[in-house]
């Protein structure tokens, strides 16, 4: 006969279980919360006392900031201040309209004897891309981003197209960080290993 | 005291009145050209054809000028050489000519397959002093769009290293091999007059400029003092210590009177500061692991010598200090300055990293290569690296002769990604010459030569190589009114019959 279980109080009572979920065991990082109306004004008291009185500490540590050299006054971090040349290609840029892409995009289609082989599925936008990746005169394109090979190449008089650039910076507006990553890049650097 | 009336300055020592030795002041702007990005912003995520495309393009422009001007109407047999853009659209039988970067094809150059082969083998092939064979060597001229292999009697008599970027005419043979006649590269650039960027500077800022300078005296260019530590070369540095100071000279000579007013250490201060442990010798060491500094393998004494030689002449003489290979700056050029923690003395009289573009007041560590304005004229300068580089691929004796073919191929570096370690440059090479040099010194070389150059546009150039210090005693002295150079031996030891 199978052995008899005993249906008595529970043996395994003394361990708890674990809870990975619930309020009590949430682990979230400091963050910073923005401050709500209340606490606003004891914070500002705290700060405004902290400021030393002009008036009475005026004389005293005179001597004393004489001889301290003030140290440099600290560039706020700004964005960088980018390069006429630059500005002025962007301004030209954002004047081009999808038009004109199309049209260059016809132009270069025209150039060649056969129609482009597995570009069926992808946009305007993404082949216009993928050929400026290819051309070798504007530099690798491995390792860098498309907006910065084009402004180098811009800034080395190569003449890069405008439209490129304009199609740069639709994808940019519209939040599509993919863009910027040149396509052979992602081939080039991806970690999958063909078993043979 | 001795007339009795209390007041010090009365008495008889101080009647005697001792001439006083004075510096003029050098007017110094270094240009930090070679400085890199610090932390977030230095990456290595990108390749080194970065660079090679950003030489050739921002050198095509003047070797193309250069070559029209050479080849644009000139005729072989009944054709004009064409102008071809890309390296392989040359047609066979045309004659042609287009501009691209050389490689040359040195089997004996150092290569990641010796590395592998210490695994399979007892021991590596040995390191090789130059890559030069007796052979005939394979030459290529390649561009974005790919290789082109050249051939030519006129190649084997130029020097030629891989990374410089000429233009070659000829045409292509039925090999496809292509027959070189002529090459042209891009000459020495446009020379900045005298005191120009101060002028500039000066200009912008709204002051009025100022017409009559100073008269500037000498600056002393040393390099390879090779400071070890122990007691070595003690006298020898206490020797330069007394001549940079003027304790040796006699003010009453004529040549007293002619000051150094600033001192340039141009790499190999320091010998062997830290090698790198190799794969060996770490493997030998099974010891117990030391989390931090290894304190039995680190010596402070070579940099701590350094510090306390620097601030004895600091106070007195501005030192310009160049790092150079054995030096604890980077390996990869371009070095970085030698860091101020180094020096806790001698950072006393330097300027703090947020006044770098002020006034200096004496020690200034700067980056290697390095390039600067001293007393208006337009200084390059090297610890030696490129140089011997460059000479590890031609059969030269003279490093002068490399140092002027590589301000007229334009490059400061020209082997610099391919056997000489460097960073990987994205946006903007610096190792290209912009703008001629009065003055192109590099440090650490075999022996002391001077040689003056000119270019098409009467640019002219002194170039200065300078010995080690540490074998020769050789101090080079440059008149900084008439670019003139002299040099001072300090032996030690030596009696003269």
């Amino acid at each position: 006969m199978p052995p008899k279980r005993s249906t008595g109080p529970k043996a395994s009572a003394a361990q708890s279980t674990l809870a990975f979920h619930g309020t009590t065991n949430r682990v979230t990082k400091p963050t910073t919360f923005p401050r709500s109306a209340k606490s606003h004004d004891k914070i500002d008291d705290i700060l405004h006392a902290s400021k030393p009185d002009p008036a009475t500490t005026d004389i005293a540590p005179a001597e004393e900031e004489a001889a301290i050299i003030p140290p440099p006054a600290l560039a706020e971090p700004t964005a960088p201040v980018k390069p006429a040349k630059q500005l002025d290609a962007e301004a030209a840029a954002r004047k081009v309209s999808e038009a004109r892409i199309k049209k260059y995009w016809a132009a270069k289609e025209k150039a060649r004897l056969a129609p482009r082989a597995h570009q069926e599925e992808l946009g305007l936008h993404e082949k216009v891309l993928r050929e400026w990746d290819m051309c070798g005169v504007y530099g690798p394109a491995i390792g860098n981003s498309r907006l910065k090979r084009w402004n180098r190449a811009n800034r080395l008089n190569l003449h890069p197209p405008i439209e490129v650039l304009a199609v740069l910076l639709m994808e940019q507006d519209e939040g599509n960080a993919g863009a910027q990553r040149a396509h052979v890049d992602e081939l080039m650097t991806s970690r999958f290993v063909v078993e043979a | 005291m001795a007339d009795g009336s209390g007041d010090f300055r009365q008495c008889s020592p101080f009647e005697t009145d001792f001439p006083t030795n004075e510096r003029s002041q050098s007017a110094y702007t270094p240009l930090h050209t070679f400085d890199l990005p610090r932390g977030a912003d230095k990456h290595y995520q990108q390749q080194y054809a970065d660079m090679y495309f950003l030489r050739l393009a921002q050198l095509k422009p003047a070797v193309e000028e250069q070559a029209e001007e050479a080849w644009g109407n000139m005729k072989i047999g009944t054709d004009t050489p064409q102008h071809v853009d890309r390296v392989l659209d040359v047609r066979q039988g045309i004659p042609s000519w287009v501009v691209g970067t050389v490689f040359v094809d040195m089997p004996l150059k150092p290569n990641v397959l010796d590395d592998i082969s210490k695994d399979h083998w007892i021991s590596a092939p040995p390191t090789r002093e130059r890559y030069t064979t007796d052979g005939k060597l394979d030459m290529m001229i390649e561009d974005e769009s790919g290789r082109l292999q050249i051939s030519g009697d006129s190649l084997d008599t130029l020097g030629l290293v891989t990374g410089c970027v000429i233009a070659i005419l000829g045409h292509e043979n039925i090999d496809g091999v292509f027959n070189v006649i002529d090459t042209k590269y891009a000459d020495l650039p446009r020379q900045p007059e005298r005191w120009e960027k101060d002028d500039a500077n000066l200009a912008l800022s709204g002051g009025k400029i100022k017409q009559r300078r100073a008269r500037a005296d000498r600056i002393a260019i040393i390099s390879g003092l090779e400071i070890a530590g122990d007691s070595g070369n003690d006298l020898a540095l206490d020797m330069l210590t007394e001549y940079l100071i003027g304790e040796s000279s006699d003010p009453s000579r004529p040549e007293g009177s002619k000051k150094i007013s600033r001192l340039i250490l141009a790499g190999g201060s320091l010998a062997h500061s830290s090698p790198i442990p190799s794969r060996e010798e770490v493997s030998a060491k099974k010891g117990h692991k030391k989390y931090g500094y290894d304190s039995a393998a680190y010596d402070a004494s070579p940099t701590a010598r350094l510090d306390t030689f620097l601030s004895d002449i600091l106070p007195t003489l501005p030192v310009t200090l160049l790092p150079g290979v054995t030096d604890p700056a980077s390996v990869a050029i371009p070095q970085q300055p030698l860091h101020a923690a180094l020096f806790p003395q001698s950072r006393a009289l330097a300027n703090s990293p947020a006044f770098k573009n002020d006034p200096h007041l004496g020690f200034d560590s700067v980056s290697n290569p390095w390039e600067g304005d001293i007393d208006g004229w337009r200084f390059l300068g090297t610890g030696g690296q490129t140089v011997t580089d460059v000479q590890k691929y031609l059969d030269v004796d003279s490093t002068l002769d490399i140092m002027d073919a590589m301000l007229r191929w334009r490059c400061i570096a020209p082997t610099a990604p391919d056997t000489l370690w460097c960073y990987p440059f994205q946006d903007d090479d610096p190792l290209i010459v912009k703008e001629c040099p009065h003055v192109y010194f590099a440090g650490n070389m075999p022996k002391f030569e001077v040689r003056t150059e000119s270019g098409p546009f009467q640019q002219t150039v002194t170039l200065i190589s300078v010995p080690k210090y540490s074998e020769t005693g050789i101090i080079v002295l440059l008149d900084m009114e008439t670019l003139e150079v002299t040099h001072i031996d300090l032996r030690v030891g030596e009696s003269k019959p």
